[in-house]
């Protein structure tokens, strides 16, 4: 049996098999950080799923319930068709699932690494990703910030469904928490953080995230105390 | 570092989907119908046409709720995940790109991923752990449905092609991944052996998988 594998065919199997859907626990929560941190692994995960993606002419149908689409609409409503109240839209759309978060294991822990985008591109992006996860086994999200044009996503897996959604803080050195919206309890989400959050962005400031009641705005402070938090660290 | 093969090609990886329309001739006009119907109204929910968003959810919901339903193993977790995709895909179709894929298969892909975002969480997994253990692997190699109306059929045929070179249990395996969600741990648990084989059977599969495709 010949399993040595080259490191560029060990990176692509590990493109497989997060595309797969194979890997659990730290695995999975290594290879998805390395997805978003990383384009070009990025572009190996979905060069996996299109060549896979003929399987998807086999699955069976099967019709959902009414109340499916209904629910769906109830969310949309929730969002302003208004466009021109966009950042408040994309705050809003933080909260992307259906399902509320509930209470998550205390002491979490969040590292956040900005860095330079190691291409010679113009305007080469600054990259912030972060990590924050309880255990192999527990809730964890992954982020990802490009200082360039402010752009931050989110995947969010494992917070329990309950009556509290987690919020995402940005709060500066010596200064007080500045909600950036609730997030889903699972899922991804994607927003542009307004210019005048951009500027809290920085080194020394910290991310944290909070269990609170369900809003479709952002809260003005936070109820309780952090179930994650961590500096912004600049190398 | 163990192949003799000389120099394995380690191209630049690219969405090797085809472009729209381009060599559609062995579609048939009511599957390109279809497609163009579905494109058309993608691109409408991309620009934030909510009636649109209706039109995507009555031509894909019930293929988009077998996935999810296939791989949650029950009907209301699968319900609850059908609706967070089409949120998803309300706010994710201004980046459908017709060009790049096709509109089933960007639609698929999300509602699989997002299933099996809900099996790896705790929620998930506890709901799971009270299903009664299904003959999973029976049903995963079942016989390709006819189902193809929105599906290339020509790349259906390639990548089927390459499946049927691979050792049974390698293609057995990766079938049983795709279809279930299943975990390296799983599948190796269901076909009792260590999880060490599992992998090798599943990561040799996978880089024969891509030699036979090629990057093209």
């Amino acid at each position: 049996m010949d399993d040595h594998l080259t490191p560029a065919e060990e990176r692509d199997a590990l493109a497989a098999e997060l595309a797969l859907g194979l890997l659990e626990g730290q695995a999975r929560a290594d290879a998805l950080r390395l997805s978003l941190s990383d384009p070009a692994f990025a572009a190996l995960v979905a060069a996996w799923e299109a060549k896979l993606a003929p399987l998807h002419g086999e699955w069976a149908d099967a019709q959902p319930g009414a109340a499916v689409w209904s629910g769906i609409e109830r969310q949309l409503a929730d969002a302003p068709a208004d466009k021109v109240t966009a950042i408040e839209t994309r705050l809003r759309r933080w909260r992307t699932g259906a399902l509320l978060s509930g209470a998550v294991a205390a002491a979490l822990a969040l590292v956040l690494i900005t860095r330079p985008v190691p291409t010679p591109a113009p305007a080469a992006p600054q990259l912030a990703v972060a990590r924050i996860e309880s255990d192999a086994a527990g809730p964890l999200v992954l982020a990802r910030y490009n200082q360039s044009n402010g752009l931050m996503q989110l995947r969010i897996h494992g917070f329990e469904p309950g009556a509290l959604a987690p919020e995402l803080w940005v709060i500066p050195e010596g200064g007080t928490p500045v909600s950036l919206g609730q997030i889903g309890h699972a899922g991804e989400a994607e927003m542009t953080m307004p210019p005048p959050h951009r500027l809290l962005m920085t080194e020394g400031a910290t991310l944290a995230i909070t269990m609170e009641p369900v809003s479709k705005t952002p809260h003005p402070a936070p109820s309780g105390a952090a179930v994650a938090s961590g500096k912004i660290i600049t190398i | 570092m163990g192949h003799d093969a000389g120099v394995r090609r380690l191209n630049i990886p690219v969405i090797s989907l085809r472009l729209d329309g381009v060599d559609g001739t062995q579609w048939s006009s009511g599957a390109d119908e279809a497609r163009a119907q579905l494109t058309a109204a993608l691109t409408a929910v991309g620009r934030g046409d909510r009636a649109a968003l209706r039109r995507v959810y009555d031509m894909t919901a019930a293929k988009l709720f077998g996935i999810c339903l296939r791989i949650c193993g029950e009907r209301a977790s699968a319900e609850d995940v059908l609706q967070t995709v089409y949120i998803k895909v309300w706010e994710r179709a201004g980046q459908f790109d017709a060009a790049r894929a096709s509109p089933i298969t960007w639609l698929a892909t999300i509602a699989r991923n997002g299933a099996i975002d809900w099996r790896r969480s705790v929620a998930g997994r506890t709901v799971r752990d009270t299903l009664p253990e299904q003959a999973a692997f029976a049903v995963a190699d079942d016989s390709p449905l006819a189902d193809q109306s929105l599906v290339a059929a020509e790349e259906g045929e390639r990548l089927h092609h390459c499946l049927d070179e691979l050792e049974e249990r390698s293609r057995a395996s990766i079938r049983a991944a795709f279809f279930d969600g299943s975990t390296y741990a799983e599948l190796a648990e269901r076909e009792n052996v260590p999880l060490g084989t599992m992998k090798s059977w599943i990561r040799r599969g996978l880089l024969r998988l891509k030699d036979c495709l090629g990057d093209g």
